[in-house]
């Protein structure tokens, strides 16, 4: 007990105002948002002025546009995550290979993640503008591949290859970056007795690299779901949800529900739901990538 | 002792009258004036305003256009608010019913005000039955022509009907991104006009019922003929959200005509190559959309009455006038005849066009009712529903909304 | 061995081809803003499109520097990363030292509760966010705004340096355990030191996060003068819809300052990998 006390005392210093932040901007908020998805909330007189239940969460599971917004964040996230994992990690082992100047190759990979997602969003629109002037349609016209311009983003599955990309192309650098950090991390002898073994460089990504990265690839696994699952500003910059709601993703479609139809009470319970849901796949993911990797 | 008392009780008038007279009231005024409009307005309009009430210090804030709801919102809610804000028209009735602004009809001179008023404007300031602002400015959309395409069609001057307009299609060319005229967009802003030129309508005259108007024959012809348009390249994918847009378009010679408002004109250089003149009419009707901004004070507010000082003066010809060079049309009567457009000639057909031009439906609700429309719109412009049976879903909601 | 050199430069074209790819397709979407903020402007798309620069032409970035307070929204925007950016260095290095580090009651229970709280998207309690900076009374003000950047990504950013100090070896805090030396001294002299290259790597993200935040910033600030750069160039392309070249030469100014960041940084990693090295051997 003693032991405990004294043990406390000491750490309160290095983990006190982290928990005290934690409580107060992450725990708390929660807990109130959890409140105001049962209620109708009048955000003018900061009250409540109706409890209602379920029925927001019952209202929602019957919209067929929040339907379509969460097929579409289903489908955001399992394409980039993996696409951004796959890419970056490529991208890292190339990067560690190179003896002398990895610094001009990182501050290129890592220049659309720097580029903040208001302007990234910005280029990927100019470059898949319809008609024949836009960048993309211009040069599969050239090389053949299409005879005339694509409206890219007024179709509902282009304009979702589209973000699908843009999630992909933005993400890279940063997987590159941490990968990369993992992998001067691993002792160089390994990847010499594997040389001397003659393996070559593809047994050696999938047989020592990937393995010796693995706690990396769980952080990333999470961080990158939450991120997918949290993203906005790229629907809202590029698409704005056309043509008719079938790019709009979750995050997008509570954001308008608060603050442009002022149902705060219909958004609470969508990111409770949102929550739940992220909970429950991290979970799953993790559960599922401890026993494959073992 | 006396006469030391009366000479502090001097001190202490004689202090309190100085510092009444100089005591600066802040105005926070939020608005969303473009570059040329704000310049106007600082350069113009205020210094009179500040000259005539020297008590009154106006902080005019521009804001980003778009957010600016929740801005507003989380202002208020947060108790950061400004005093005054000038927003678009369709927002009042919305943010009135949130309980976000202050009813001026008690407002010292508002019967005035009331009288003098285009009705169409003050019209937009009401929320059951109550006053929440005073109407700043209107506007409107007209045909933008491009007079070297006309020319290649057979045309002197922009065309008086669509029947002439439509009558030179055979000589669009959509294969070389030469199209007829533009459609700005599926959303109401863009079509509206066209589906009121072309004899259709939302709702009956006093915004009460939706079915038998928006599912009517008329309105169903209207998007049918639009679609047929689209269908036979008569108007590009523009209407579509797709390139090139009404500004661009318009300047590359893509399109013929475009539907603009007089910001096209009143950005950037002079543009005699564009003449503005009224929608082509069909059977007589020439119907364009009315837009524009008012002035409201938001819950909050500490200066009641100086706020409202401001809001009156926005009212009065040194106010209005000044703006018209900018593309703002005024809402007072008094001041609409005073109008001079020597400087600006494409006003004439904005003015011209304002008379006939058809408000959106007054609802707090019209945000959801604009939602439902605009997919409606393009649902049948995509051809994934026919037009009389997305019209029929359309008008069955928009009844539920206009009840409520 | 000439013929050893030969395969052996043969089985490098491939890695630099994929290499390459790699770049060019990185590079070539900011190539092509660049070529845009560098054309007088058109409101249509030039047609071919324009991927190099065809003169140099910079009136684009004198107009986007001069139309707007673009100096004052970025030193205000420098105050608001850089104050961050300390701060949740410190508090989270603190933290993650903590729970790697140390033994107490409950701390399996609390870093499950972190774990937890990473888990919750942070933007989906923004309304429940703004209500709490409301009720503490600092709408408006940077305080206000730096706290959430705090409160918000405490988790994330504490279980990121808890899992980088968990690789450094125990057996160099041995000694100075031995020694008498307090979890204080093991923290500053022996943990950040040897994760220099993480908390650098950490930072600039920490930086570029905050340096591009939006939505915060715009429901908490409320005044112009306060504002920071993503509102003030949100706001330039509302007002300049569809003139992309002034839109991105806008892009570009407000790019400049990051990428600068970035690249003085990237030495000081090197330089912490280095002394990385140095201490293993």
């Amino acid at each position: 007990m003693c032991k405990g006390i004294r043990q406390w005392c000491q750490a309160l210093p290095f983990i006190g105002p982290a928990l005290i932040l934690l409580g107060v901007f992450v725990l708390y908020p929660l807990a109130r948002n959890i409140h105001i998805s049962f209620s109708i909330y009048d955000i003018l007189a900061d009250s409540i002025t109706e409890s209602v239940g379920f029925s927001h969460y019952q209202a929602l599971f019957q919209n067929s546009k929040y339907l379509l917004a969460l097929r579409n964040t289903l489908l955001y996230t399992l394409i980039t995550v993996p696409g951004q994992m796959f890419f970056g990690l490529v991208l890292a082992c190339l990067i560690n290979h190179i003896k002398r100047g990895q610094t001009i190759f990182k501050v290129i990979a890592y220049l659309p993640v720097l580029t903040s997602w208001v302007i990234v969003s910005l280029i990927f629109r100019y470059i898949f503008m319809s008609g024949k002037g836009g960048l993309i349609n211009y040069v599969l016209m050239q090389i053949g591949l299409i005879s005339t311009p694509v409206a890219w983003l007024q179709n509902e599955w282009t304009a979702n290859l589209v973000l699908w990309l843009f999630g992909i192309w933005k993400g890279v650098g940063w997987v590159m970056i941490i990968y990369l950090a993992a992998l001067q991390g691993v002792s160089r002898d390994i990847y010499e007795a594997a040389q001397i073994d003659s393996a070559n460089s593809t047994q050696i990504f999938f047989r020592i690299t990937i393995p010796m990265v693995r706690n990396t690839t769980l952080y990333l696994l999470t961080v990158l779901t939450i991120g997918a699952f949290g993203a906005y500003i790229h629907v809202m910059m590029i698409t704005e949800g056309a043509p008719l709601g079938t790019t709009n993703e979750l995050m997008n479609f509570m954001y308008d529900t608060a603050f442009s139809r002022y149902d705060f009470g219909s958004a609470a319970a969508q990111s409770v739901l949102m929550g739940l849901m992220i909970f429950l796949l991290t979970l799953v993911q993790r559960k599922v990538t401890t026993e494959t990797i073992n | 002792m006396r006469k030391m008392f009366s000479v502090l009780i001097v001190l202490v008038v004689t202090m309190s009258l100085v510092s009444s007279v100089f005591a600066e009231t802040e105005l926070k005024f939020w608005h969303t004036y473009s570059d040329g409009e704000e310049k106007v307005f600082l350069e113009q309009v205020l210094p009179i305003f500040e000259a005539a009430n020297p008590d009154i210090k106006v902080n005019a804030i521009r804001m980003p256009y778009e957010g600016l709801n929740q801005q507003i919102i989380t202002a208020v809610a947060g108790e950061v608010a400004p005093d005054l804000v000038r927003m678009d028209i369709t927002w009042v009735a919305q943010f009135a019913k949130l309980g976000a602004l202050i009813s001026v009809d008690q407002m010292e001179g508002f019967d005035a005000i009331l009288a003098d008023a285009l009705p169409g404007p003050m019209a937009t300031t009401i929320y059951k039955d109550e006053h929440y602002g005073i109407p700043m400015n209107t506007n409107t959309t007209t045909g933008v022509f491009n007079l070297e395409r006309l020319k290649e069609l057979g045309f002197d001057a922009p065309p008086a009907t669509l029947d002439e307009l439509l009558a030179a299609a055979d000589r669009a060319d959509p294969s070389n991104e030469k199209w007829l005229f533009a459609v700005q967009g599926s959303f109401s802003w863009a079509m509206l006009p066209f589906i009121w030129t072309l004899g259709g309508s939302i709702t009956d005259n006093a915004f009460t019922t939706s079915t038998g108007y928006l599912n009517g024959e008329a309105t169903v012809n209207a998007l049918e003929t639009i679609k047929s348009w689209l269908d036979q390249g008569i108007i590009s994918s523009c209407v579509l959200g797709e390139e090139p847009g009404t500004w661009g378009g318009i300047e590359a010679g893509n399109y013929a005509m475009v539907i603009e408002g007089p910001w096209f004109y009143s950005v950037g250089e002079a543009k005699p190559n564009f003449p503005s003149s009224t929608i082509p009419s069909v059977d007589g009707r020439s119907i364009s959309i009315v837009g524009g901004e008012n002035l409201v004070m938001l819950k909050g507010t500490k200066h009641q009455e100086k706020a409202w000082e401001f809001m009156k003066y926005m009212l009065s010809p040194e106010a209005q006038l000044p703006m018209v060079n900018a593309g703002m049309i005024p809402t007072m009567a008094s001041n609409l005849n005073k109008v001079d457009t020597s400087e600006s000639p494409w006003m004439d057909a904005y003015l011209e066009q304002l008379k006939t031009a058809a408000p959106r439906t007054p609802s707090a609700e019209w945000p959801s009712i604009e939602e439902i429309l605009n997919t409606t719109f393009e649902s049948i412009l995509r051809g994934t529903i026919s037009a009389q049976d997305g019209l029929n879903t359309a008008a069955a909601q928009i009844d539920e909304l206009l009840a409520k | 061995m000439k013929k050893m050199n030969v395969v052996r430069v043969l089985k490098k074209i491939p890695f630099w081809i994929l290499l390459m790819a790699f770049m060019v397709s990185a590079l070539i979407p900011f190539l092509y803003m660049l070529a845009t903020a560098m054309t007088p402007q058109a409101y249509t798309l030039p047609y071919p499109p324009i991927l190099f620069p065809q003169s140099l032409y910079l009136n684009n970035f004198v107009e986007a520097w001069s139309s707007n307070h673009f100096s004052d929204y970025f030193l205000n925007s420098v105050y608001v990363s850089v104050l961050s950016t300390v701060l949740i260095i410190l508090v989270s290095s603190l933290a993650g030292y903590g729970f790697a580090r140390m033994n107490f009651p409950g701390k399996n229970v609390l870093f499950h509760l972190l774990m937890f709280s990473m888990m919750v998207p942070t933007l989906t309690n923004l309304v429940s966010q703004f209500l709490l900076i409301k009720n503490m009374k600092l709408m408006d003000t940077y305080l206000g705004l730096i706290l959430t950047y705090l409160g918000t990504g405490i988790a994330a950013n504490t279980f990121f340096l808890r899992s980088c100090f968990l690789s450094i070896p125990h057996a160099l805090e041995e000694s100075v355990v031995i020694d008498g030396g307090s979890h204080w001294t093991i923290w500053f002299h022996i943990v950040m030191p040897l994760s220099a290259p993480a908390v650098g790597t950490f930072a600039i993200m920490a930086f570029s996060n905050v340096w591009d935040e939006f939505l915060y910033a715009l429901t908490i600030i409320k005044s112009p003068n306060k504002r920071t750069l993503p509102i003030a160039l949100k706001m330039f392309q509302g007002q300049n819809l569809n003139n992309w070249s002034l839109i991105f030469a806008a892009s570009i100014i407000a790019l400049l300052p990051i990428l600068f960041v970035y690249i003085i940084m990237q030495k000081q990693l090197i330089r912490g990998g280095i002394m990385d090295g140095m201490l293993k051997g």
